[in-house]
């Protein structure tokens, strides 16, 4: 249970952190400041990550052959 | 018992439905067609399947299936055991996940409203104790599901406990959080003449937020954690998200207002603070209400008597009635309820039985009279014979029959389930486009330096595009909550589950609600449902110098010691018109065609056509009568005194006197009226003339009704069949909904989806009634629960913003969130005073009289 949990927390996490870097990519385009850009980075891979979490577990749990 | 080598596992199916060899080939090659099953012995003896597979090819589930395809069943054991901390419909979706996916179970149904749940499982494969720990692995609390009066003691102190608790929260959370919104309000309007300045200081103000976010606030932070971090998200994280991130942008701007989130002037104290305290409102008033919704059974393990007088030695002894043993000799004093079930065996009285049958005139017990446990002894002084004590007393089936129907699901419930279990997920993707949008694009567009959030002191002139994006995206996930969503159909559901109840009628399951609501065709069987099953006197007509009274009298002479259906009815018909026949001089039975008896010196001759013809009695002016009597299916008996024709008396079923007004009532609320009979065409319709019967199947045997249904069926119509719950059990269970009448006080035995304890048509009316009344209770309840979602979503995703330049404030959203929940449960708790339209009217006097009981053929 534990390794699951770890594996969707890690796969979550790099897609959050994905997420959040096409943010940041997306705020270089206008001009906001580094505040913004900063808040937005946590806000956007914090709500990424609570949406990913429960997805990416059952989906890794099958693979592992629901063990 | 389950044994494992490497990948491949064992376990001991048992299979029920298995008669004989061939069963077991049918078993055997139902799994072993199941990818993942390596082996599979059936053993009809024992009724287990040995099956050998790999649980990461096949499961529990599949394999269940696969034996219910063909027609058999696995039992799995079952357990009831209450989940404590669920809030919400997405607290329901993740425990029934969580257990759900362990390998050994089958089946699984958690209630919110009764905060119970019932789990079909495979004990050699998961443990029970395994299925508690994944729940307690989430987050939530498991506590041992106990009955009676047990129960109703402990569920009422959990009850307190949480009602306590909340109110606490809500004292602290309130007080504090008042103090917060006064602070903020301080620089505005008149406030500064009166509130000191020292109260708007942010520092003064983190020290009032902190311990509400931190306090009561808490349980939001823990509860989503646990969850999260097995991949589950509830409303917890809703508003964990909310507070916590309204409470992060406060602390920043008061400790480094120059980090860029709007400074010292848009602090979000008093956000985080009252949508703390609204939320905590919310489940305190939840809390309250809903212990209200699950008043009925309540009530109904109330009425269990706590003694007994019990019989020892010639002597009464008062004892716990939970020790009343079977045979028990029990004395009961007038004024006292009854303690267990059983039948009297001295003494007389009459007994209240309106709390169990819903029957509200009480009913004469003599001995021999069977007496229910719970109900109250009027007036006078008996003795009876315990028959059923403990968990197998009418009380007790009734509200373990409740209970379960209140722990199953409706399908509209599973749809609302599944939706609201989704909804979390939404809510956050919506909270992140929200961001996005605003953030990207309608801060740009729309943004004014006149923008105020609704109900709050502020200006968001100095917020810039973050926090401007932040404020609605924590808005949307608050106000999307779909925590209403959660309890609009369990708590109608038992609300209307306990109502039929109290009028004696017992819905088997929450689908069988729900069906019953959507019936369109109502199928009564003929005897003993629309009729009274026992022939009675209908007509009598005399000829000569004889009264009608004097034929009856004599009838009933030569029929006394009679064991004949037709010779028993015309004793009782002589009894109920005044009339008591002495005992018969000389008596001799004619097998097949009557009875021959002495009175007074006088010779009786009772009996029909055939025997009067043998004996050469003429009957020529009587006959133009007799041949209409026989025409409408009566039975006629001649009788003749000394060889010369004195009389006939004619004898057939009776309808039940609530039989028409129940078919017109069913007439009324739309529903087709069909009835089922073995008898010829002819008398069917002529029957089905008096009482307005739609249509008629007649001529059907009985092994035939169930067929009848069916075709019925296939015309696409959903069926209800009123019957008896043992000789029509194969029609009741082919039927959408049986309905097994009358069933008395042995509910356990009965077959049909409704079950009715009294003998009366009219509660088939009231049970349609009621299951109506709490589908359309559920619809109402999903419709203020989604349609506050619909509305809500919107005006707080800004929608309004661009014309008005106001938002709603996350403070504002908690409120009408918890709103919401409210309207469901109040809306709910106004099934307790509902009475079907049936009940109202008839008790009311408003009603159209009963119809008398007109004769029909036996």
């Amino acid at each position: 249970m534990k390794s699951i949990g770890f594996k969707s927390a890690i796969i979550s996490a790099a897609i959050s952190l994905t997420a959040a870097g096409l943010f940041l990519l997306a705020t270089l385009s206008g001009e906001y400041t580094i505040v913004e850009r900063i808040g937005g980075i946590g806000w956007v891979a914090l709500l990424s990550m609570i949406i990913l979490m429960p997805v990416i577990t059952p989906l890794v749990k099958r693979k592992s052959g629901g063990n | 018992m389950v044994t494992e080598t490497k990948h491949i596992k064992k376990i001991a199916l048992q299979i029920a439905g298995m008669t004989c060899a061939s069963c077991v080939v049918h078993n055997e090659e139902a799994l072993k067609g199941l990818p993942g099953v390596e082996n599979v012995v059936v053993n009809l003896a024992t009724g287990k399947a040995a099956v050998e597979y790999n649980p990461s090819r096949v499961t529990l589930a599949e394999m269940r299936k696969a034996v219910a395809d063909i027609g058999y069943e696995v039992v799995l054991d079952t357990a009831r055991f209450k989940i404590t901390g669920m809030t919400c419909a997405s607290c329901v979706a993740n425990n029934e996940k969580a257990i759900g996916d362990l390998p050994g179970v089958g089946k699984v149904v958690v209630n919110l409203a009764t905060e119970t749940a019932q789990v079909e499982y495979a004990s050699d494969i998961t443990s029970l104790a395994e299925i508690k720990k994944a729940v307690r692995d989430i987050g939530y609390g498991v506590a041992d599901k106990v009955e009676g009066q047990e129960s109703l003691d402990r569920e009422r102190e959990v009850r307190q406990r949480e009602i306590r608790r909340q109110f606490i929260n809500l004292i602290f959370a309130g007080t504090l959080g008042t103090l917060v919104m006064i602070g903020m309000f301080q620089p505005y309007w008149i406030f500064p003449n009166f509130i000191p300045s020292w109260l708007n200081n942010k520092i003064v103000l983190f020290f009032l937020t902190t311990p509400i976010v931190l306090g009561p606030g808490r349980q939001f932070f823990v509860h989503s954690w646990n969850g999260l971090r097995r991949g589950v998200t509830d409303m917890n994280l809703l508003y964990a998200t909310g507070i916590g991130a309204a409470y992060l942008i406060a602390v920043i701007n008061t400790f480094w207002p120059d980090a860029g989130f709007g400074g010292r002037d848009v602090t979000f104290y008093e956000a985080a603070a009252l949508l703390t305290a609204f939320i905590i409102l919310g489940r305190y008033l939840e809390a309250v209400t809903r212990g209200r919704t699950s008043e009925s059974i309540r009530r109904l393990m109330r009425l269990q008597p706590k003694q007994a007088r019990v019989i020892r030695d010639g002597q009464e002894v008062e004892i716990p009635a939970e020790e009343v043993q079977i045979d028990d000799i029990l004395a009961v004093r007038p004024g006292e309820a009854i303690p267990v079930d059983g039948m009297v065996v001295e003494g007389y009285s009459s007994v209240d039985q309106s709390m169990i049958t819903g029957e509200s005139i009480p009913v004469e017990k003599n001995a021999g009279d069977e007496v229910i446990g719970a109900t109250m002894n009027k007036t006078g002084a008996f003795k009876f014979r315990a028959t059923r004590v403990g968990k197998d007393t009418a009380l007790s089936q009734i509200i373990k029959l409740v209970e379960d129907a209140q722990t199953t699901k409706a399908p509209i419930q599973k749809i609302a389930d599944r939706v609201a279990g989704r909804f979390i997920l939404g809510v956050h993707a919506l909270a992140l486009a929200t961001f996005l949008f605003w953030f990207f694009v309608g801060f740009g567009l729309w943004f004014s330096q006149e923008s105020r959030l609704l109900l709050t002191p502020y200006a968001l002139t100095a917020v810039g595009a973050f926090g401007f994006a932040f404020i609605i995206s924590v808005t949307v996930l608050v106000i999307s909550c779909p925590c209403a969503v959660g309890l609009a159909t369990p708590s109608a559901i038992m609300a209307g589950s306990g109502k039929g109840a109290e009028y004696g009628i017992l819905f088997k399951g929450a689908d069988a609600i729900e069906t019953t609501s959507k019936l369109q065709v109502v199928i009564f069987d003929k005897t003993g449902t629309l009729t009274k099953g026992e022939p009675s006197v209908t007509n009598v007509l005399a000829l000569g110098s004889l009264s009608e009274s004097e034929v009856l009298h004599l009838a009933a002479v030569a029929e006394k010691n009679s064991e004949h259906p037709l010779g028993e009815a015309i004793v009782r018909g002589a009894r109920e018109r005044g009339v008591d026949p002495e005992d018969a001089e000389g008596f001799n039975a004619i097998p097949g065609h009557g009875v021959d008896a002495r009175l007074n010196g006088r010779n009786i001759l009772l009996g029909n056509r055939k025997l009067m013809a043998e004996r050469q009695v003429a009957w020529d002016g009587l006959m133009p009568e007799v041949e209409r009597l026989e025409q409408e299916g009566k039975t006629v008996m001649f009788v003749a005194v000394d060889g010369s024709a004195a009389g006939v008396v004619a004898v057939a079923d009776t309808l039940k006197e609530t039989s028409a007004l129940a078919i017109e009532e069913l007439h009324r609320m739309g529903i087709q009226v069909a009835m089922i009979t073995g008898d010829n065409r002819r008398t069917a319709e002529a029957i089905a003339r008096q009482v307005g019967i739609d249509r008629v199947l007649a001529e059907v045997l009985p092994e035939n009704k169930a067929d009848e249904v069916k075709k019925l069926q296939q015309e696409g119509k959903v069926v209800a069949m009123v019957g008896d719950g043992i000789n029509d059990a194969p029609a009741l269970a082919q039927a959408d909904v049986g309905i097994a009448i009358g069933s008395g006080t042995d509910i356990a035995k009965e077959t049909g989806n409704v079950i009715l304890m009294k003998d009366d048509l009219l509660d088939v009316v009231a049970g349609m009634q009621v299951a109506r009344a709490t589908i359309r209770k559920v619809k109402e309840n999903l419709f203020w629960a989604f349609g506050y979602n619909t509305l809500a979503i919107p005006l707080g995703f800004g929608i309004l913003y661009p014309f008005f330049a106001q938002v709603v404030s996350p403070e504002l959203a908690a409120l009408l969130m918890a709103t919401s929940s409210l309207s469901v449960t109040l809306n709910t708790l106004r099934m307790r005073g509902f009475v079907p339209a049936i009940r109202r009217r008839i008790s009311s006097g408003t009603s159209p009289s009963l119809s008398v009981a007109s004769p029909v053929s036996p």
